[in-house]
């Protein structure tokens, strides 16, 4: 996160003083009472049970852990919460190259503009997040419904003879992940786009670089740290969302996050919500692993 | 000045992803935790015009999402809104603050057969605030052969194009009447006799709503649910061609009541709310807005004669109805069951 958002600094390591540890201080609470804390809870509670109220009872079990992994019916390697965080995967990873393929030029186009309109360009990327998710929501059910507004209006101008089923389905859902989560990508590209130097581009050029050269050889490489912070600003935000899912895919087809919100609300189930979401850390962090040792070995 | 411009742009997104709190003043407060479309707006302005109480309202979608926010502590409840089994559950688990009945005079509006109820037998915890059925809508516009239970419901022909409420104990209690087994005996044998129903049923689902399973009949996106009476009975009232069937494998019947969490910090206030909504002319604007089966003798005497003719609202004939009992740990295989399958069905 810290190599892929900045610069690295590869100056040699410096180890911070007393003021350097002060000033971290508040950042290190932050950590510890909203990180670190939280997650050792969640670690316990995962290991625990339930009583008949939903409360939970701190007697050890491994219980949580097995219903992720075998079939509670014949105790063979279950699939089903498998199928689920594929799901969330396939469709948070879909998001974010939806976002980026929408949101790069979108950026770009921002970056590049004169000085004076890029304030209001970025005002009007903004400008949807002053009304609440949630309406913003609804108001993508009143417009994919099949009496709704996209319907109606591909029926009058005759461009359909029926309605076609829009809501309710896996594509809805990654619209609603896309339209969510689009301006969480344009900015940090567009942050990259700023900096970029525009004599190295035209540099590009006078060496009789081609348009797909210079992009691919310079454009891309300088941009990329904000691409990398983008991707990850929408790709693990969307793994984890519940509302789009159940309100603009009908909860038919769960994902992750319906699912753990689900143990933790309906089905007063914490120990296995906790379990979930223990599972999902370490994943996440297996799979960050093993992509940064990946790329250790690949750039030596 | 670019760095400070994007910073910008960073914490207005970051600003308008977290809710915002007002500032709680030091005023005569009551915390109403509710369900969400239940409680008319109109209702809880008026309640704080009369008194000068400022209240603050919070909904929830289950009565499992409402004991987990309630256990959990955190916030501090005055008022819950708990159906039948789960005012039992906590009766059972002394979650509950006696009434006061001498603060509650207008009590004696509520219907006798609404009082003193098996989940609250001496009435001591809980008042109710509206009863109701689960039952089946029908767009008849669209589904034209007769549908009588909800083995026609799920028979394959309306693929898609079903809404249920998104409550796994509801979900199993249907599966199990169409083995002619009762809402409370959720046994695990009975258990696994629903799963192959179960996995039969819900890949046909194509949305899952407690809050408002209207909307997707409004919106056209469904022809047939299994869903609450009121939300029927408005379906009704907006077009006729919504009409609501009591399933012939067998119906039940809920009771939702107001409860006054233990250790909550304005009982009074609490016990204030229960009397105002038990004025006869405040519990008719409950009922214009939200057409359930009302226990106030005294307010269904002021409905239209049009309101009482609602099907979905007052069913005719003198039906057997069962009510939810609290089941303890099947709770907990109920949703197992339930979320297993939903999480396994592959399209």
């Amino acid at each position: 996160m810290q190599a892929a958002l900045g610069a690295p600094d590869t100056t040699g390591t410096r180890r911070p003083g007393v003021i350097g540890w002060l000033m971290m201080t508040p950042m290190l609470l932050w950590l510890f009472a909203f990180v670190i804390a939280p997650t050792l809870i969640l670690l316990v509670y995962s290991f625990c049970q339930r009583d008949d109220l939903g409360e939970v009872v701190y007697v050890f079990t491994w219980d949580n852990y097995r219903r992720i992994f075998f079939d509670s019916d014949t105790g063979a390697f279950g699939t089903t919460y498998l199928t689920v965080f594929v799901r969330s995967v396939v469709y948070a990873g879909l998001t974010t190259i939806i976002c980026l393929i929408v949101g790069y030029p979108v950026a770009w186009f921002i970056g590049r503009a004169p000085e004076s309109r890029r304030n209001l360009l970025l005002t009007l990327v903004m400008i949807p997040f002053w009304t609440s998710f949630l309406i913003r929501t609804y108001a993508w059910i009143t417009i994919l419904s099949t009496n709704g507004l996209l319907n109606g209006f591909l029926q009058y101008t005759k461009l359909i003879a029926e309605p076609f089923e829009m809501l309710y389905t896996p594509g809805a859902v990654v619209l609603g992940l896309v339209y969510s989560y689009l301006p969480f990508l344009i900015l940090p590209v567009y942050g990259s786009v700023e900096k970029l130097d525009n004599s190295l581009v035209e540099a590009a050029f006078d060496l009789g670089a081609g348009p797909m050269r210079a992009f691919q050889k310079v454009i891309l490489p300088l941009t990329q740290p904000g691409v990398i912070a983008g991707v990850l600003l929408v790709f693990i935000p969307a793994i984890g969302m519940f509302a789009i899912s159940q309100l603009m895919g009908g909860g038919t087809d769960p994902t992750i996050g319906e699912v753990i919100q689900n143990q933790f609300m309906q089905a007063r189930d914490w120990p296995f919500g906790a379990a979930l979401g223990m599972t999902l850390v370490v994943l996440f962090a297996v799979a960050f692993w093993f992509t940064s040792r990946h790329q250790s070995v690949v750039e030596n | 000045m670019k760095t400070i411009r994007f910073v910008l742009a960073l914490t207005l997104l970051a600003a308008t992803a977290l809710p915002s709190y007002g500032q709680a003043k030091k005023k005569s407060v009551l915390n109403l935790f509710c369900w969400s479309e239940y409680v008319p707006q109109e209702v809880i302005d008026g309640f704080a015009k009369e008194t000068g109480i400022k209240v603050n309202v919070e909904n929830y979608a289950s009565n499992e999402e409402m004991l987990s926010k309630l256990l959990a502590g955190g916030s501090k409840y005055d008022l819950v809104q708990p159906s039948e089994y789960t005012v039992e559950s906590l009766i059972k688990a002394e979650k509950l603050e006696p009434l006061t009945a001498e603060n509650i005079p207008n009590l004696k509006n509520l219907d006798p057969k609404f009082a003193k109820m098996p989940h609250d037998p001496e009435g001591k915890y809980s008042v109710p605030w509206m009863a109701g059925t689960v039952g089946i809508v029908v767009n008849t516009a669209k589904v034209k052969t007769p549908i009588t239970g909800y083995k026609d419901v799920f028979d394959g022909t309306h693929k898609r194009r079903i809404v249920v409420l998104n409550d796994s104990r509801e979900i199993v209690s249907w599966a199990l009447a169409t083995l002619g087994i009762g809402p409370n005996d959720m046994t695990p044998e009975n258990l696994d006799k629903a799963k192959p129903i179960l996995s039969e049923w819900l890949p046909q689902v194509k949305v899952y709503d407690s809050d408002s399973p209207k909307t997707a009949f409004l919106n056209g996106d469904v022809d047939l649910g299994i869903v609450w009476s009121g939300e029927a009975a408005i379906l009704w009232k907006k077009d006729k061609k919504f009409t609501y069937v009591l399933p012939a494998e067998g119906a039940h019947q809920f009771i939702d009541s107001l409860c006054v969490p233990k250790g909550a910090p304005n009982k009074e206030n609490a016990e204030k709310f229960i009397n105002y909504i038990l004025k006869p002319e405040v519990s008719v604007l409950i009922s214009k807005e939200f057409p359930y089966t009302n226990p106030n003798a005294e307010a269904v005497k002021l409905l239209k004669p049009e309101q009482r003719a609602n099907p979905a609202s007052y069913p005719s004939g003198d039906l057997k109805l069962e009510t939810f009992k609290d089941i303890g740990k099947a709770a907990k295989d109920i949703d197992k069951v339930v979320t297993d399958l939903k999480g396994r069905k592959a399209r």
